[in-house]
């Protein structure tokens, strides 16, 4: 099987050749990490932005190259090309939100446009741009096909908080319902078009990205969470399965108490079962297992940073063993491939998803 | 006067009746030290009771939040003339390179209802700006949350940087956050860790009142 059929096989519930194994997420420095072991000439860690070009391409031929020399079976891209630079340390994206950078991650957004129902009178949403599908476009020439692609869109709480402000959000539940809809509606007709786009483009597997949990709880009630949230992320799902995609949805966290909301959502796959958050394999794939592939769970908040090699070799062989029976399982960490993480730890996560993750041979 | 008027309005969220029902009892002759102590505190710590066991959410808590702190600016005049005091400030922020701010705020909120002044640094604090902000407020606790692995170096460095600071023997340093543990904040030489937001604000009562003893448990 290539890597395509087999991440398809896996999130329609049916068994592949072997356990597939994905990337869901992955900053510079694990990049870097591991492309060292495949190549010379990367250079030392640093974000992006502060790359030279020949040394940004590096890095993302470098990127390609590990998803084919450890046999990656799906690649994940993302929006490039909306973001301004406003200084060294803040980003603005094309919504008009500030993001602060760092070297810890992900630039986060901390200076949000929208304010209430008057700002938002006034706000004109950007259009998706199709030149923002860089990435992908690269990612379908380079692979050819051979392993699916998949897209990371920021689903409706991300980017409602994102555009107006967490606490603002939290506080608008009650303050201003139709406030917050109407946020939900606008993110939800930005989503669809640019899904049109992706799918154009020879899109995969969306992921509908929108964190909604921490390690015991959910951030909002259960009850706001089917009225303000996952109506308008199942819009997305509704589309994307009539367009010919599948439709992987992410939180990390505890999902337990909205898993009969997400459930109802159809979508195909879950993501991505940390493990500290109650997500664990075997509980996952007893309860729900028979109607979402699972993907995830390999720790990358204690194990992948602070373990060895053979802790990861083990985990990796327990989390095959409780989830992978039948298939419907799909290898990943429980987050991403993140600047803490021991790129050597990575590698043996890699290498012990082939090792153990025959079907044929378990 | 039954306290429970000013308390049922916090756990609702609703900073207007909150208000209202503190000014009552104020025209009703209560003291607004027992509204603050024995109806506003008591009515937050339910709130963070009901927070852990995962029946209020971030939202709901916020909500009470502020209905208690729009009650205690009623009540600050005649408190400050009573000669109450708070139980002390605390400053708080997330450590530097971190930008996680959730669980921060809510730490910072329940400190707030337990009678505590906030000084909240927001995220990504450096160690002089935890230094600069509790020498200017005279704070009694310095709070630090981290929720990366990658940023317990820096809260590490911090917790050094504040005993370089010789900020006064009855400084007591804090930590919490996903990633830290009681052994972590024992090895980093802090003074006290919670796991959550409720056992942050009795870890910093606690820490007031039996003058500063280190609190790691
Ligand atoms: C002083 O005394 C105290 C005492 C108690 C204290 C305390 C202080 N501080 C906190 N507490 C405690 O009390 C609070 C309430 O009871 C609790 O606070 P919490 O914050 O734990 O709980 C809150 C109420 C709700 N929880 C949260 O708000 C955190 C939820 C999760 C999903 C999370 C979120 C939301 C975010 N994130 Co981040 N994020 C995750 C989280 C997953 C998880 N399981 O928690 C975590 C923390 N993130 C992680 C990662 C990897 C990252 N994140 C990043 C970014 C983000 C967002 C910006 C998208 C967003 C934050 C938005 C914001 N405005 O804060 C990146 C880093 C950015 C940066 N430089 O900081 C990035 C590195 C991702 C990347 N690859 O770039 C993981 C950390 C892994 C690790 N080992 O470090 C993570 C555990 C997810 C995972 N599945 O692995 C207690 O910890």
């Amino acid at each position: 099987m290539t890597g395509k059929e087999r991440i398809l096989t896996a999130l329609a519930l049916r068994q592949p050749d072997r356990v597939p194994l994905y990337i869901h997420g992955i900053n510079e420095a694990p990049i870097i990490g591991i492309g060292r072991h495949l190549t010379d000439g990367l250079p030392e860690p640093k974000l992006f932005h502060e790359m030279d070009p020949a040394e940004k391409m590096k890095l993302l031929d470098t990127l390609f190259l590990l998803h084919e020399e450890f046999g990656v079976d799906g690649f994940t891209s993302f929006e490039i090309g909306h973001e301004v630079e406003v200084d060294a340390e803040h980003v603005k994206d094309d919504w008009g939100i500030l993001y602060t950078r760092s070297h810890h991650g992900l630039p986060v957004a901390k200076g949000h446009p929208v304010t209430n129902a008057a700002d938002l009178e006034a706000y004109r949403p950007p259009e998706p741009s199709r030149s923002h599908l860089l990435l992908l476009d690269m990612g379908r020439e380079r692979f050819a096909g051979a392993k699916a692609l998949f897209w990371l869109m920021r689903g409706t709480f991300v980017r409602s908080w994102r555009l107006i402000g967490m606490e603002n959000y939290m506080i608008n539940l009650r303050a201003d319902p139709v406030f917050l809809h109407r946020v939900a509606q606008m993110v939800e007709n930005y989503n669809l078009q640019q899904l049109e786009l992706l799918a154009e483009a020879g899109l995969d597997v969306l992921v509908v990205e929108d964190d909604i949990a921490g390690t015991d709880h959910p951030l909002i009630a259960p009850r706001h969470f089917a009225e303000f949230v996952e109506p308008y992320n199942r819009s997305l799902v509704e589309r994307a399965h009539a367009l010919g995609l599948k439709v992987v949805r992410h939180s990390d966290g505890n999902l337990w108490s909205l898993m009969d909301t997400l459930l109802a959502s159809g979508y195909d796959g879950l993501n991505p079962l940390e493990p500290q958050a109650d997500m664990g394999l075997e509980k996952v794939k007893d309860s729900v297992g028979d109607k979402i592939c699972l993907l995830g769970n390999i720790d990358c908040r204690d194990l992948l940073p602070d373990g060895t090699p053979e802790q990861v070799d083990e985990a990796v062989r327990q989390a095959i063993g409780d989830a992978a029976g039948g298939g419907g399982y799909i290898l990943c960490d429980s987050n991403s491939l993140h600047p803490g993480v021991n790129p050597e730890n990575c590698i043996a996560m890699f290498e012990a998803t082939r090792k153990y993750g025959v079907y044929d041979a378990a | 006067m039954d306290l429970s008027s000013i308390k049922q309005p916090v756990l609702d969220g609703d900073a207007q009746a909150t208000v209202a029902a503190a000014t009552e009892a104020v025209a009703a002759g209560v003291s607004p030290s027992a509204i603050l102590t024995e109806a506003l505190i008591p009515a937050m710590e339910e709130v963070g009771n009901l927070f852990a066991c995962g029946e209020y959410f971030v939202p709901e808590l916020l909500m009470a939040a502020r209905a208690m702190s729009a009650a205690v600016e009623v009540l600050r005049p005649s408190l400050v003339t009573s000669g109450y005091e708070a139980a002390g400030t605390v400053v708080i922020g997330t450590v530097q390179g971190d930008l996680h701010d959730i669980g921060k705020r809510l730490v910072a909120m329940m400190l707030e209802g337990s009678g505590f002044d906030v000084v909240d640094l927001g995220t990504d604090v450096a160690p002089e700006q935890f230094i600069a902000a509790a020498r200017d407020s005279g704070a009694a606790i310095i709070a630090l949350s981290a929720l990366l692995s990658t940023t317990l170096p820096a809260m590490q460095s911090t917790v050094e940087a504040l005993r370089a600071a010789a900020l006064g023997d009855t400084v007591r340093v804090i930590v919490g956050g996903a990633p830290v543990t009681d052994e972590f904040a024992r090895r980093i030489g802090a003074d006290g860790y919670a796991p959550d937001a409720p056992g942050a604000a009795a870890l910093a009562r606690r820490l007031v009142r039996v003058g500063g003893e280190a609190a790691v448990n």
